[in-house]
């Protein structure tokens, strides 16, 4: 309350005074708030960050090091041992070379097939597609489990062929709902509506509109395809026995159980097998990620937009 | 240039009809507007002729070629949306190009049509923008070059300049209208905006819901309304609409308004009279109306005074006179009694006999 004997420029005075402190003091709150968000931003980064950092200064020491623990956050005794051994395995190149063959195949054929189921469920139109779409989502709550999805891709005559690591997984129930709320959502009805009085049918549509329209989409449900087939080393371990069709994982897999079954006497050369296998894991785990993080600044850009999708409009 | 017939057309959605039974011919070359309230079925309509939705029943025939089952891009329309509906990963010349792509035209004679369309809607040197790169006038000019590139029988206009702002909006109709004159095609026009609809059209399609309440050119709905709805809904500021009893051949509007109309089709009953804000002027045929003038605009040739008469019948008077009016007072307002026109308490004109 401003006092009655107090002149008008005074209560003024006094009016701004409180103003200031009340601002001032949101200006604190505020200030502190953003400091919590960058410590917990902080924690989160380490927390990710400083296992990767680890494994590279890990994957870069001598395998003593490695194998005595002495290794922190930079390399010790540096040494390309690990690359040296992984590389020089005729098997890391072929398993390289399936990996991208596997990869790039897989991804072309999911996100085509995803595309092409995607884009007629996104119209209001078609005719069974919410029943279509039941179907689909059923999937993602129940399989069929592993041994009748084995006995399904047995009867098709794919074991121990590339289809059976491409076909079997092809098609992501999450990647199929993504597309079609894009085709959906962020591709307005007049434009499909403007193409048909135009002279374009739908598959000229989807070509010439819909797919340049839907590139960050694309470069999303790429990406999740892409990174899940280079990392799958599963079905290639049930479904592959000749090892010219192993994709990189799974010679990886193989490299370091090879490396950690000790049946020698000899306890110093048991060692040092002991000390590489340590060492090797490191090595391995830069080698099979490092066309991921090759791939993924390209479709960065693409990735921090698609990831927005269907959260707001416009 | 063709005709386009509408003979019976109903449209609903599951239980709903949007369209009832209507019929409607609009003949070739003429620019015909469709204008009506939010959800009375005229954007409906213009996607039926369009071949956008599909009729419930009826024909629709352009051309005298019965084409109600046909593509749209059979049909020999262009449409124009609102939101423009670019594509918006093309250049304009693309998009301009689009359809003559479409129709499988040569390249060389797609970019001879798509530099006539620009030079026409002024876009000659946009061609290489995309359409995010251009203003709001830009793109619609875009989207009716696009229309303009296929030469067709019939353009199809969905609300095209209610994005705009209203200096735009005004600019853009005179050039439809010119576009309209030059082409001389047959041309529809939806839209809700009673100006753009008295000053574009050859005819006025007043619809109101799912139904066509009258048709005719912008001076006939004007001057001869046949409901209240139609009369309320062409001019601005609206005409107003006062209470009144009929009897004996005089018409009470309150205890000293009162006026003698010979023979309306009614007696002893409740009635509207219709009278326009400019039609408070001086006039052989004439009586005063007190108003309680509540709001003044003055617009610097005209004002508009906005008040009450009687017991809160709300009512605008065009005043030119140079008399000084204040706010709470009560004014008396000349009324020019030949232009009052009539309804019955359904809305239907009551038309006197013996004179119109």
């Amino acid at each position: 309350m401003v006092s009655a004997d107090m002149s008008a420029p005074d209560a003024r005075a006094l009016r701004l005074a409180r103003q200031r402190r009340r601002s001032l003091n949101t200006i604190l709150v505020d200030r502190l708030f953003m400091v919590a968000v960058y410590l917990l931003l902080i924690t989160l980064l380490l927390i990710v960050v400083l296992p990767m950092i680890y494994i590279v200064a890990s994957s870069l020491s001598s395998p003593s090091a490695v194998s005595a623990g002495r290794v922190s956050l930079w390399p010790v005794d540096f040494s390309l041992r690990g690359y040296e051994v992984a590389l020089r395995d005729p098997k890391i190149v072929s398993g390289f070379l399936n990996s991208i063959f596997y990869t790039v195949s897989g991804t072309l054929l999911s996100v085509a097939l995803t595309i092409a189921i995607a884009f007629p469920l996104s119209r209001a139109d078609f005719f069974g597609g919410s029943l279509i779409t039941k179907l689909i989502v059923f999937t993602m709550l129940f399989s069929g489990g592993l041994i009748p999805t084995y006995m399904v891709v047995r009867a098709l005559g794919m074991i121990d062929t590339p289809w059976a690591l491409i076909v079997p997984n092809a098609v992501g129930v999450w990647q199929v709902i993504l597309a079609t709320a894009y085709f959906r959502d962020a591709i307005p009805k007049e434009l499909y509506e403007a193409s048909r009085v135009d002279g374009a049918g739908d598959l000229r549509f989807l070509w010439l509109v819909a797919i340049p329209l839907a590139k960050p989409m694309i470069a999303v449900i790429a990406l999740m395809y892409a990174i899940v087939q280079w990392n799958s080393y599963f079905d290639a371990l049930i479904y592959l026995r000749n090892d010219a069709l192993y994709p990189l994982q799974l010679v990886l897999r193989n490299i370091l159980i090879l490396n950690t079954q000790s049946n020698l006497t000899d306890v110093a050369k048991a060692l040092e097998r002991q000390q590489l296998a340590d060492l090797l894991k490191y090595s391995l785990i830069v080698i099979s990620t490092v066309p991921v993080l090759l791939i993924y600044p390209f479709v960065a850009r693409h990735f921090a937009k698609g990831i927005m999708l269907g959260s707001v409009k416009g | 240039m063709a005709s386009v017939e509408l003979a019976g057309v109903s449209k609903s959605f599951g239980n709903f009809a949007v369209i009832e039974e209507l019929n409607l011919e609009i003949e070739e070359g003429s620019f015909t507007v469709f204008v009506g309230p939010s959800g009375c079925g005229k954007s409906t309509l213009l996607r039926l002729i369009a071949g956008l939705e599909d009729v419930s029943d009826g024909t629709v025939r352009i051309g005298g070629t019965d084409m109600t089952d046909a593509d749209p891009v059979a049909r020999g329309i262009a449409m124009v949306f609102q939101n423009y509906a670019l594509y918006p990963h093309m250049t304009v010349e693309d998009n301009i190009g689009f359809p003559l792509r479409m129709q499988g035209t040569d390249k060389a004679t797609t970019t001879r049509r798509v530099a006539e369309a620009a030079e026409i809607l002024q876009l000659d040197s946009l061609l290489k923008r995309k359409p995010a790169q251009l203003s709001g006038g830009q793109r619609q000019r875009v989207a009716i070059g696009r229309a303009i590139v296929r030469d067709p029988d019939v353009f199809l206009f969905d609300e095209p300049l209610s994005n705009l702002d209203a200096e735009l909006r005004v600019s853009m109709r005179v050039e439809i209208a010119k576009l309209h004159q030059t082409l001389g095609a047959t041309m529809i026009y939806v839209t809700h905006d009673q100006t753009e609809a008295m000053t574009l059209a050859d005819k006025i399609v007043v619809m109101r819901a799912g139904r066509i309440e009258q048709t005719g050119t912008p001076s006939q709905l004007y001057a001869d309304p046949d409901t209240q709805f139609v009369a309320g809904f062409i001019g601005s500021p609206r005409m107003n609409f006062l209470k009144a009893h009929y009897a004996d051949g005089m018409v009470t509007l309150g205890p000293d308004v009162a006026w003698p109309v010979a023979s309306l089709p009614t007696e002893n009953s409740e009635i509207i009279v219709g009278i326009r804000p400019e039609h408070f002027v001086p006039a052989p045929q004439n009586t005063n109306l007190p108003v309680l003038v509540e709001v003044l605009e003055n617009l610097g040739g005209t004002r508009y005074v906005y008040g009450q008469f009687g017991a809160e019948q709300p009512v605008i008077v065009e005043d030119r006179r140079d008399v000084e009016i204040k706010p709470g007072e009560t004014c008396s307002f000349p009324l020019d009694l030949s232009k009052a026109i009539y309804f019955d308490a359904t809305g239907k004109r009551l038309r006197p006999t013996g004179r119109d």
